[in-house]
């Protein structure tokens, strides 16, 4: 029981992470292409260089995240048939 | 049957009248022959070209309008001949060249394209390059600014460009001036060029440059410092 408690709480953090990294990972991508738009929108903090600096960075995360989510929801589901 | 045969004659004479005046006309349009729309080309001496439409629009400021009439390209800074061209000096006064070449932009896409123009080389030699100058900056007409150094103009025979498969630069791309900043990364290739500066400061950084961009742009390293 305290398992699948465990595997809840990451199931949730990670569900999370996921949500926060696909709309960085979108907006650095509006940030690369409509530079102008997102720079004025965030008052000039997400330049385009910027951008392409946090959406090179984000491609790693985002992929590990993703394979988690997936993962946590097989591991949880198997974990409550199996209780 | 007199309605009938009246109306008969006046169409045999009406008739042969319209078709000659119809006939006149066309004869007279094709001794004269109108100018048609210019059209790209897509292939050059064997190699698939690019369309003109298929740039993204990546400038600072969005399209530049540049009124040809009152359009003056500077040559300032370490030269003996500081001068002002209009755009049909610039055009006349220099040996034109055309080269395929593709430029790779920092967001992901290219395009091939046939280039024709003068030699920035030919400019800087007509006013006579001082020994002290190392950079080549470039303006444009939006306030966006990059820089190349001396050698690189030189030695690579740099294009500034006029035409783009064939036709004249289109507003959106550049008109009236786009270098043609062979193995450098697009940001280099500066559109509505309206002055070249020459320097010795190379420490200058244009617009991207001194927003994280490398200075020295070669395709094959990071555009990112």
């Amino acid at each position: 029981m305290k398992n699948i408690a465990g595997l809840d709480f990451i199931k949730i953090v990670v569900h999370w992470l996921l949500i926060i990294v696909t709309v960085l990972y979108l907006v650095t991508g509006f940030g690369i292409t409509e530079f102008r738009i997102v720079e004025t929108f965030t008052f000039g903090l997400l330049t385009k260089s910027l951008a392409f600096r946090l959406h090179d960075n984000l491609l790693i995360p985002f992929v590990i995240l993703l394979i988690l989510h997936i993962l946590a929801n097989i591991l949880l589901r198997r974990c409550k048939v199996a209780t | 049957m007199k309605k009938v045969i009246a109306n008969i004659i006046v169409l045999s004479v009406v008739l042969p009248l319209i078709l000659t005046t119809i006939n006149s006309c066309g004869v007279s349009e094709m001794n004269e022959p109108s100018e048609l729309e210019p059209v790209e080309i897509r292939e050059y001496e064997g190699t698939k070209l690019s369309s003109v439409d298929d740039f993204r629009e990546n400038s600072i400021e969005g399209p530049q309008y540049v009124d040809v009439e009152s359009y003056q390209l500077k040559l300032t800074g370490l030269i003996e001949n500081p001068r002002n061209y209009t755009y049909e000096e610039v055009i006349n006064e220099h040996q034109h060249y055309k080269k395929v070449i593709t430029l790779d932009c920092v967001e992901g896409w290219s395009v091939t394209i046939l280039w024709e123009g003068v030699l920035v080389r030919d400019m800087l030699d007509k006013s006579g390059l001082l020994p002290d100058a190392m950079v080549v900056i470039f303006h444009a007409q939006d306030g966006y600014t990059t820089s190349l150094p001396v050698d690189y103009i030189i030695d690579n025979d740099i294009i500034m460009a006029y035409k783009m498969n064939d036709i004249t630069l289109p507003t959106e791309r550049g008109f009236p001036f786009q270098l043609v900043a062979e193995s450098k990364w697009g940001y280099k290739w500066i559109r509505w060029i309206t002055e070249i500066e020459l320097s010795d400061d190379i420490n200058y950084r244009g617009y991207w440059e001194s927003r994280g961009y490398s200075n020295t742009a070669d395709l094959d390293g990071s555009f990112l410092e």
